[in-house]
C-alpha cells in the first residue's frame, strides 16, 4: 500500500494544466460531466443481516440514551421524551453536551468526543458492502462487493452502516447527506469530471480530470440536474485532479490516485480521498456516468461532518468512537492509531459542456443523438 | 339649463374628443358637425396591454409598477391589433382597469414620487387646493387623452378632485381618486381616430391632427404621443407633409421605434398563445418555465437586433444565424453558453452566432416557433405548418371538419408508423382531411428535426427522420432548405408589410391601392428594411386618410 | 350643462354622506341607488343581500409522503390516495393539484421555509424576510368593513406557526386558545351583524362618486361614434356600472346574516403548547367551530389555520418519537412504498382537515353552505417529506368560492411552479392579476381547468 501523507498532495501532483492540453493525440475527443449526485455508499438489502441488534434507534431512543447519561432513569427519561417536539430542550441539551471532561474542565462533547465513554454503537456484522481491494492486510474484516463478488475494505460501513441515517439503498443516498446535498446544490459551487479518449465509445485508455466549478447545479423542469448545460471551472490548482483510467466493457476503472476537490457543503466541505479506486459505469442510454470510489478516508475529518451537526439527532459521539475503532490505515507512528478508514462513494454525472475562465470550450457532453428520444405523451403523472 | 342645438354640441365636444380652446378656426367647428352629424363617425381602437403598460411608463415614468391583469385581447385576421378595433371592455375588465388605475394612482402621490410627478406642492396636505390640482390635472390630461383637455373637463376633474381631497382630508388622496377616474376612462383606454374635411381634397375626410398624432404614436412607438408630437398636433404642422416627415424621421430614429417592433412581433406571432403552452418535464425535462419566457424574448432580440441594430433585410431573419442565448436557453440547442456569471447572480442574454449550416438558421428555428406550435408530448407539423401559412405567409388555412378521426396522429407508439410523418401520411388517406393538410403538411414536416420543446433530432422511435418538404412548387430539404425557400418566397415579405400596416391602422390594406402598391415597392427598394417600410407607412396618406373601414369599401375586396 | 351637473349630482349624494367620515357610526338612509340589481342570482342568498366569497388557508406539515400519494389519473375521474381517504366524502367538492414546485434561482434553501416561502410569497429569498403571503392580497380585496381584516390560529400552541404574512407588516401571529379567540370575537365588543348601525367606507364613497364622473363621459363619447363603436362604449358603460353597483352595495348596510350563531363557549385549555397528535386534533375541531361562525357572523371574510408548524412535534399516545423525526428516520415501507407511522400522522392532518370543511358544510347560507361560497386552500411544507423536498408539491382546494371554481378534479402538473394554483387561487377569488411570483416562480397563466 502506498500511502501518501495527507498534506502530501499539494504541490507535486497538482500542478495545473488545461485540461485538453492531456488530449494532444489526434482526434481526441472530450467529454464533460457535473457531479449530480454523491454520498457515502450504502448497501441494505439484508438490513437484519447486517445491523442483527437493531438497537441504535434514531434520534428519539439517541436523545433517551442521553438523558439516561446525565443522570436520569429510565422512565423519567420516557416522559421528558414525551414533552420534546422532536428535540431536546435548551435545558436538557446543554447538559448532555457539556458533560464531557478534559483536565478535569468541562467539555463539549462534539468538540471533544473522547471526553466521554464510548456508548458502543452498534456497527455493521454482515458481509456485502460496495467497494474496492485497496490492500487492507486483514481478511476477516473484508466484505465482499455485491456487484464485483470481490472482497474489498470499506470499514467506514462497518462503523456507520447501523446508524439510521445510514438505511437507505441508491436511488436514495443516507438521509443527513441526502438533504444536505438537496438543500446545497442550488447554491453550492459544483464539480466536473473530464474525460478525454481517442473515442469514448469505445474500450481504450482514457485521462479523467476533476474539478471545481464557479457556479451552482441547474435543475432541470423536472427538478432533476439538468444535462447539457455549460460550467466554468475554477482556475484554482486545489481542486484540479488529471487521473489515467482505462474503459473495459463500458466500465471506466483508474490508476488509484489521491483526489482532492474542494466543497462549500457541510457535509462535503472537501472530498479528499487517498488512493482513490474508481468503477464508473458508461453504459447508461442517457450518458450519464453512475459508480463508486473507493479509497482511504481522515476518519476523524468524516466524523467531524457529523459531529459538527449534532442536531440532526444521529449519536456522532458513537459514530466518532467507531470510526476510530475500525480505521484501518496509516498507522500514527508514536501512537499506533491508524489515521484513515477504507471507504466508499457512490457518485452520478451528467452531461455538460466545460468551460475555462477564459471562456475557452474544453468539454462537450455525448453527442445527444446517443441519448434516447422520447415522443410520447406520459400516460400517468410522474415525478 | 337650456341652451342651443349648436352650443350643446360646442359644449359636448368641448368636453370631448376636440379641444375647442384651441379651435380657433371656423373649419374646426364645421368639422365637428359633419363629424356628429355625417355618415362619417370616428372610431375606437382599444389600447393593447403593452400599449397601456408603455403608456403609463412614458407618462409617469417605468418605476411605477403595473401589477394586474388586462382584459384579453382578441386575436382577428392574425392580429391582435385588428381585434382592438372590435373589442370592448367587460365588466370582469373594468373591475381589472379599476385595479390597475388605483395601483398606479396610488403610487403616483406616494410619498416617493409625488414630487417629481406633481407640478406642485399643496398649501396643506389635508384639504383640497384648487390651483394645484388643477395644474396636475391639466398636465397629465394632455398626455392620457392626447389632446390638451378643454376648460370644461379640467374645471369638473378639479371640482371632483377637490371634493374628494376634502371627504378623505388629504389633498393626495383627492389627486389619486380623479387619477383613477381618468385611467378607467373611455377616453384613455380608447384612442380614437376622429375625421374632419380635408382642406386639400373637398369633399373627402381626413383624420385630424391629435387623430394622426395618435395613429402615428402608437404605430411607431406603440404609445401615447410625446409632447413634440402633440405640439405638431396643435401648430398643424403634421398635417404638412414636411412636418409630418419631420416627426416620422424623428420617431424612426428613436430607441422608442423597438417598443413598436416587439409588439409588432410578439403579436405576428402569436406570442400570447404562450399563456397556454406547456410541456410534459419527462420528456423534455429541458424545458423550463424560464425555458418558456426566455425563449419568446430570444426571437424579439434576434428581430430587433436584426430589423434595427443592424438594419438587416427582413428575408434574412429566416435564414440569420446570429441570435441571443442564455445559459438556460442553450441546452435546449444543445449548444454551450459560457457565462461567467458569478455564483448565485441572474443569467445573461448573450450574443451567439450558429455555425453556418446548422439548421438552427433564421427565427422559425427557435423555440419560440416550433415549441409554441406543438402539443405537449409530441410534434405537430400540421399546425407548425398552419401557424406559418398564416402568420408568415398570410395564406388562410380552413379548419378541419367537425368529425376527424385522429387515432393515427395521436397514437405515437403505433408499432407500423413509427415517425409523426407516417402517421399523418395514413391521417392523409382519408379524403377528407388530405386537401388541407396539404397545405399544411410538407412544410411542417421540415420541422421535424425540432422536437415538441425546441430540442434537436434526427430519428423518431429509432427511424431517420424525412424532413424533405415542399412550398409553392419548390421542393427543399429540413429547416434550412425552408428557411432558404422562405427567404426568396415574396409571399413572406408582402405578408409582413400587410400585416405592419395593420398593426398601425387596424385592418388590412387594400391590394390594389395604387399607395400601397407604392409602399411595397419602397420596400423591395430598400432591400426590404422593416424599419423604412415603417417610415413609408408612416408618411403615406393610407394611413390617415380614410377610415379603415372605407379603405376596404373603396378598394372593393380586402387582400385576404 | 353636462359637466355641472355631474358634479351636482355628485354633490348632492356626498352631502347626504357627509358627517359619518372617521368611522363614526350612525345610521343613514343613503339615496337609493338605481343600479342595486341583482344581475347574478347566485352570487346572492335569498334575501337579495350580496354573499361575499370567504377564504381560509389550511396548513399541515411535512407532505403527504413519497411520489406514492399521487394519483395515477387525472380530472374527475381519480382515485384518492390512501392518505387521502378521510376527504373522500368530499371529493366532489375539492380539488387535489400534484407536481408542482418552488425553483430557488441560486438562493439557499432552508427546510420547513423556503418552499413555503415559495408557495405562499411567490418570492424565494435567502435574505430578506417572509413578507406578503397571497392571502393577504385576498383579504385586501374580500374582507372590506369586515372587523377582523383576518383570523389566525393554530393547534400547536406556536403563535408562528401560520404563514399569513402582510407586505407591510410581516407574518401575523396565531390565536393559540379556542378561549381566547371566542373571547376577541364572540366576547364584549361582538355586536350583532343585525343591529341597526352602519358605517360606511369613506374610501368606498369617494371612488363611488368619481365613478358617476365616468358616466358622464358616455353622451359626449356616443356622439362621434358610429354604430359598431356605439355599441362598444355600451358595453363599456353596462360593464362600468357593474363596478358602481358593486361600490354601491359596499355603501349599503348589509341585510341580516340569517346563518350567524352565536357558538358556545370552549373551555379553558389546561396547556397552551401540546404535543399528542389527539389532543390536537380536539383543538383543531374547537378552531374550526369558531372560525366557521366568525365567518358566517360577517366578522371577517378570511382565517388562516395551521395545524402544527413545519417540523411537526406531534406523536402517537405512548411513542416519544414525533411525526417530524419520523420523516427523517423511518425507513420506506419496500411493500408499501412509504413512510408507515408517518403517513399515520399525514391521514391524520387529512382528518382534520376534512373535519375543517364538513364544520363550514354544516352552515347553510341561503341556497348554498357557507362551504361553497368560500376556498380552502390547504398546503404543506415539503413534498416528499423523508427528502424534505420543495418538488411535487400537494395542495388541495375545497369548496367553489360562490362558483368560481370547479371542484371534483386532479390537476398534475409535473415540474410546474406551484405558484400556479396560488395564482389560479388568487384570479378565483377576484385578484386582479394576470401573473404571480418572481424568478422562476413567475407565473403568467392560472390553471384554466378549475377556473369556472
Amino acid at each position: 500500500m502506498n500511502l501518501r501523507k495527507y498534506l502530501g498532495l499539494s504541490a507535486a501532483s497538482l500542478a495545473f494544466a488545461i485540461p485538453l492540453s492531456v488530449s494532444s493525440v489526434a482526434r481526441a475527443e472530450t467529454h464533460g460531466y457535473v457531479i449530480s449526485w454523491f454520498a457515502t455508499a450504502t448497501y441494505n438489502l439484508d438490513r437484519k443481516a447486517s445491523c442483527p441488534e437493531n438497537r441504535n434507534g434514531g434520534r428519539t431512543e439517541n436523545y433517551h440514551r442521553q438523558l439516561t447519561q446525565i443522570g436520569y432513569t429510565e422512565a423519567e427519561a420516557d416522559e421528558i421524551m414525551k414533552t420534546q417536539g422532536g428535540t431536546l430542550e435548551a435545558k436538557y441539551e446543554t447538559r448532555v453536551a457539556t458533560r464531557g471532561s478534559v483536565n478535569g474542565k468541562p467539555a463539549i462533547i462534539y468538540n471533544y468526543p473522547e471526553s466521554v465513554a464510548d456508548p458502543n454503537i452498534e456497527t455493521v456484522v454482515g458481509k456485502i458492502a460496495y467497494g474496492f481491494d485497496l490492500g487492507v492486510k486483514n481478511d476477516k474484516m473484508k466484505f465482499e462487493d455485491p456487484d464485483t463478488h470481490q472482497k474489498i475494505d470499506n470499514q467506514l460501513w462497518r462503523a456507520v452502516g447501523c446508524t439510521h441515517s445510514f438505511d437507505t439503498n441508491p436511488p436514495d443516498r443516507p438521509y443527513f447527506e441526502d438533504l444536505t446535498w438537496h438543500l446545497m446544490i442550488d447554491s453550492a459551487p459544483a464539480w466536473s469530471v473530464m474525460l478525454t479518449g481517442d473515442d469514448l465509445s469505445k474500450d481504450g485508455k482514457v485521462t479523467i480530470t476533476m474539478d471545481l466549478l464557479t457556479q451552482h447545479l441547474k435543475r432541470d423542469a423536472a427538478g432533476n440536474v439538468l444535462t447539457g448545460a455549460t460550467y466554468v471551472i475554477d482556475s484554482g490548482p486545489r481542486s484540479h485532479n488529471v487521473l489515467q483510467g482505462e474503459i473495459k466493457n463500458g466500465v471506466l476503472s483508474i490508476t488509484p490516485k489521491d483526489i482532492y476537490l474542494e466543497g462549500e457543503m457541510p457535509f462535503y466541505a472537501e472530498i479528499a480521498m487517498h488512493d482513490t479506486h474508481m468503477r464508473i459505469n458508461m453504459k447508461s442510454p442517457d450518458g450519464t456516468l453512475s459508480g463508486y470510489w473507493g479509497g482511504f478516508l481522515d476518519w476523524q475529518r468524516y466524523a467531524y461532518m457529523y459531529t459538527a451537526r449534532p442536531v440532526n439527532g444521529q449519536d456522532v459521539v458513537g459514530m466518532w468512537h467507531a470510526l476510530k475503532k475500525f480505521a484501518d490505515a496509516d498507522p500514527d507512528p508514536k501512537t499506533g492509531q491508524n489515521r484513515m478508514i477504507s471507504a466508499t462513494w457512490r457518485m452520478e454525472a451528467v452531461p455538460a459542456f466545460l468551460a475555462t475562465e477564459e471562456g475557452k470550450l474544453v468539454a462537450s457532453p455525448v453527442p445527444v443523438s446517443t441519448a434516447p428520444q422520447p415522443e410520447k405523451v406520459a400516460a400517468a403523472p410522474t415525478n | 339649463m337650456k341652451t342651443s342645438n349648436r352650443a350643446r354640441r360646442l359644449l359636448l365636444l368641448g368636453a370631448g374628443l376636440l379641444p375647442l380652446a384651441l379651435a380657433s378656426s371656423d373649419h374646426r367647428v364645421r368639422a365637428a358637425d359633419d363629424a356628429a352629424t355625417a355618415a362619417e363617425p370616428a372610431q375606437s381602437i382599444r389600447l393593447s396591454p403593452s400599449q397601456y403598460k408603455q403608456s403609463i411608463a412614458d407618462i409617469f415614468g417605468g418605476h411605477i409598477a403595473i401589477a394586474g391583469r388586462f382584459e384579453p385581447e382578441e386575436r382577428t385576421e392574425g392580429l391582435l391589433a385588428i381585434g382592438a378595433r372590435q373589442v370592448s371592455v367587460s365588466s370582469t375588465g373594468v373591475e381589472r382597469y379599476d385595479d390597475l388605475a388605483r395601483g398606479v394612482a396610488a403610487q403616483v402621490v406616494d410619498k416617493d414620487h409625488r414630487d417629481t410627478l406633481l407640478p406642485c406642492k399643496p398649501k396643506a396636505e389635508n384639504a383640497a387646493d384648487e390651483a394645484c390640482a388643477r395644474d396636475f390635472i391639466t398636465a397629465i390630461g394632455e398626455l392620457m387623452y392626447r389632446r390638451p383637455m378643454s376648460s370644461a373637463e379640467v374645471e369638473s376633474k378639479v371640482k371632483a378632485s377637490s371634493e374628494a381631497a376634502n371627504t378623505l382630508h388629504n389633498f393626495y388622496a383627492g389627486q389619486a381618486a380623479i387619477l383613477s377616474d381618468m385611467l378607467i376612462s373611455p377616453k384613455f383606454l380608447f384612442r380614437y381616430r376622429v375625421l374632419e374635411p380635408d382642406p386639400n381634397h373637398p369633399g373627402q375626410q381626413r383624420l385630424d391632427a391629435y387623430s394622426k398624432a395618435s395613429a402615428l404614436s402608437f404605430f411607431l412607438w406603440n404609445s401615447t404621443p410625446d409632447k413634440m408630437l402633440l405640439k405638431a398636433a396643435e401648430t398643424g404642422e403634421i398635417n404638412t407633409k414636411e412636418g409630418l416627415k419631420r416627426q416620422v424621421d424623428r420617431m424612426v430614429s428613436s430607441p422608442r421605434v423597438e417598443g413598436a417592433v416587439r409588439a409588432f412581433f410578439a403579436d405576428m406571432l402569436g406570442f400570447s398563445e404562450f399563456e397556454t403552452v406547456a410541456k410534459d418535464p419527462q420528456f423534455f425535462p429541458r424545458y423550463t418555465l424560464t425555458v418558456k419566457d426566455q425563449s419568446q424574448e430570444q426571437t424579439l432580440r434576434t428581430v430587433v437586433d436584426h430589423l434595427i441594430a443592424r438594419q438587416g433585410d427582413y428575408r434574412d431573419l429566416f435564414t440569420t444565424p446570429h441570435t441571443f442565448l442564455t445559459s438556460s436557453l442553450a441546452p435546449i440547442y444543445g449548444v454551450p453558453l459560457i457565462d461567467k456569471t458569478d455564483n448565485g447572480q441572474p443569467e445573461h442574454w448573450m450574443p451567439y452566432s450558429f455555425q453556418p449550416g446548422d439548421p438552427r438558421a433564421g427565427i422559425l428555428a427557435q423555440a419560440s416557433f416550433v415549441a409554441l406550435h406543438s402539443p405537449a408530448g409530441r410534434t405537430s407539423p400540421t399546425g407548425r405548418g398552419k401557424a406559418l401559412r398564416e402568420n408568415i405567409l398570410c395564406q388562410a388555412v380552413p379548419p378541419p371538419p367537425g368529425n376527424v378521426d385522429f387515432k393515427f396522429v395521436q397514437d405515437t407508439s403505433n408499432p407500423v408508423y413509427k415517425t409523426t410523418r407516417d402517421r399523418l401520411t395514413a391521417h392523409r388517406s382519408e379524403a377528407m382531411c388530405a386537401g388541407c393538410h396539404k397545405i399544411t403538411d410538407p412544410i411542417g414536416l421540415a420541422l421535424e428535426n425540432f422536437d415538441s420543446a425546441g430540442g434537436y433530432r434526427t430519428t423518431e422511435n429509432g427511424v431517420q427522420i424525412d424532413t424533405s418538404g415542399e412550398l409553392s412548387g419548390v421542393k427543399f430539404d429540413g429547416p434550412a432548405g425552408l428557411a432558404k425557400v422562405l427567404h426568396d418566397d415574396p409571399a413572406v415579405t408582402s405578408c409582413v408589410a400587410k400585416k405592419a400596416f395593420a398593426f398601425g391602422a387596424g385592418q388590412l390594406p387594400a391590394a390594389n391601392d395604387a399607395e400601397w402598391v407604392g409602399i411595397q415597392k419602397k420596400f423591395t427598394d430598400s432591400h426590404y428594411n422593416f424599419v423604412e417600410l415603417l417610415r413609408q407607412i408612416a408618411l403615406s396618406d393610407l394611413l390617415y386618410k380614410l377610415p379603415p373601414s372605407k379603405v376596404a369599401a373603396a378598394a372593393g375586396q380586402s387582400v385576404q | 350643462m353636462a359637466a355641472t351637473s355631474v358634479l351636482e349630482r355628485m354633490l348632492n349624494r356626498r352631502r347626504v354622506l357627509k358627517g359619518m367620515m372617521a368611522g363614526s357610526a350612525i345610521t343613514v338612509g343613503l339615496p337609493t341607488f338605481d343600479c342595486l340589481l341583482n344581475d347574478n342570482g347566485n352570487a346572492y342568498a335569498a334575501t337579495g343581500a350580496p354573499l361575499q366569497p370567504r377564504f381560509a388557508t389550511w396548513f399541515w406539515a411535512l407532505g403527504l409522503g413519497e411520489a406514492d400519494w399521487r394519483p395515477k389519473d387525472a380530472g374527475t375521474n381519480y382515485e384518492l390516495p390512501i392518505q387521502l381517504q378521510a376527504l373522500k366524502p368530499i371529493q366532489k367538492k375539492m380539488n387535489l393539484f400534484s407536481g408542482g414546485q418552488v425553483f430557488l434561482d441560486g438562493q439557499s434553501n432552508s427546510t420547513h421555509y423556503t418552499g413555503v416561502q415559495g408557495m405562499m410569497t411567490g418570492k424565494v429569498s435567502s435574505t430578506g424576510g417572509y413578507f406578503g403571503s397571497f392571502d393577504t392580497v385576498i383579504t385586501d380585496l374580500i374582507a372590506q368593513g369586515t372587523r377582523f381584516r383576518s383570523i389566525e390560529c393554530t393547534a400547536s400552541g406556536d403563535p408562528k406557526a401560520t404563514w399569513s404574512s402582510r407586505l407591510d407588516t410581516g407574518l401575523q401571529p396565531s390565536e393559540v386558545s379556542p378561549l381566547a379567540l371566542y373571547t376577541r370575537i364572540f366576547g364584549p365588543e361582538y355586536k350583532d351583524p343585525n343591529a341597526a348601525e352602519f358605517t360606511p367606507d369613506p374610501d368606498v364613497m369617494v371612488r363611488h362618486s368619481v365613478l358617476s364622473a365616468v358616466k358622464d363621459e358616455r353622451e359626449e363619447l356616443m356622439r362621434l361614434l358610429g354604430a359598431s363603436d356605439r355599441a362598444k362604449l355600451d358595453n363599456y358603460f353596462t360593464s362600468l356600472r357593474t363596478l358602481e353597483q358593486k361600490l354601491a352595495f359596499q355603501l349599503q348596510k348589509p341585510e341580516p346574516l340569517a346563518a350567524c350563531t352565536k357558538p358556545g363557549v370552549p373551555e379553558k385549555e389546561k396547556e397552551q403548547a401540546l404535543t399528542l397528535a389527539t389532543d390536537a386534533m380536539e383543538r383543531h375541531n374547537q378552531f374550526a367551530v369558531l372560525l366557521a361562525h366568525a365567518l358566517a357572523c360577517g366578522q371577517t371574510r378570511s382565517v388562516n389555520y395551521a395545524m402544527t408548524v413545519g417540523m411537526s412535534g406531534l406523536r402517537m399516545e405512548g411513542d416519544p418519537t414525533n411525526h417530524h423525526t419520523y420523516t427523517h428516520e423511518e425507513p420506506i415501507d419496500p411493500v408499501l412504498g412509504y413512510q408507515v407511522k408517518s403517513a399515520w400522522f399525514q391521514s391524520l392532518y387529512m382528518k382534520a382537515l376534512y373535519d375543517f370543511a364538513m364544520t363550514m358544510d354544516n352552515i347553510q347560507e341561503g341556497d348554498r353552505t357557507l362551504l361553497d361560497r368560500m376556498v380552502i386552500f390547504a398546503y404543506t411544507d415539503h413534498g416528499a417529506p423523508r427528502l424534505h423536498s420543495i418538488r411535487n408539491y400537494p395542495v388541495i382546494t375545497i369548496g367553489s368560492g360562490n362558483g368560481r371554481m370547479k371542484t371534483g378534479m386532479h390537476i398534475p402538473k409535473s415540474g410546474d411552479a406551484v405558484t400556479r394554483v396560488g395564482l389560479t387561487v388568487q384570479q378565483a377569488m377576484g385578484v386582479p392579476i394576470s401573473e404571480w411570483g418572481f424568478g422562476s416562480n413567475r407565473v403568467t397563466s392560472s390553471i384554466s381547468e378549475v377556473l369556472a
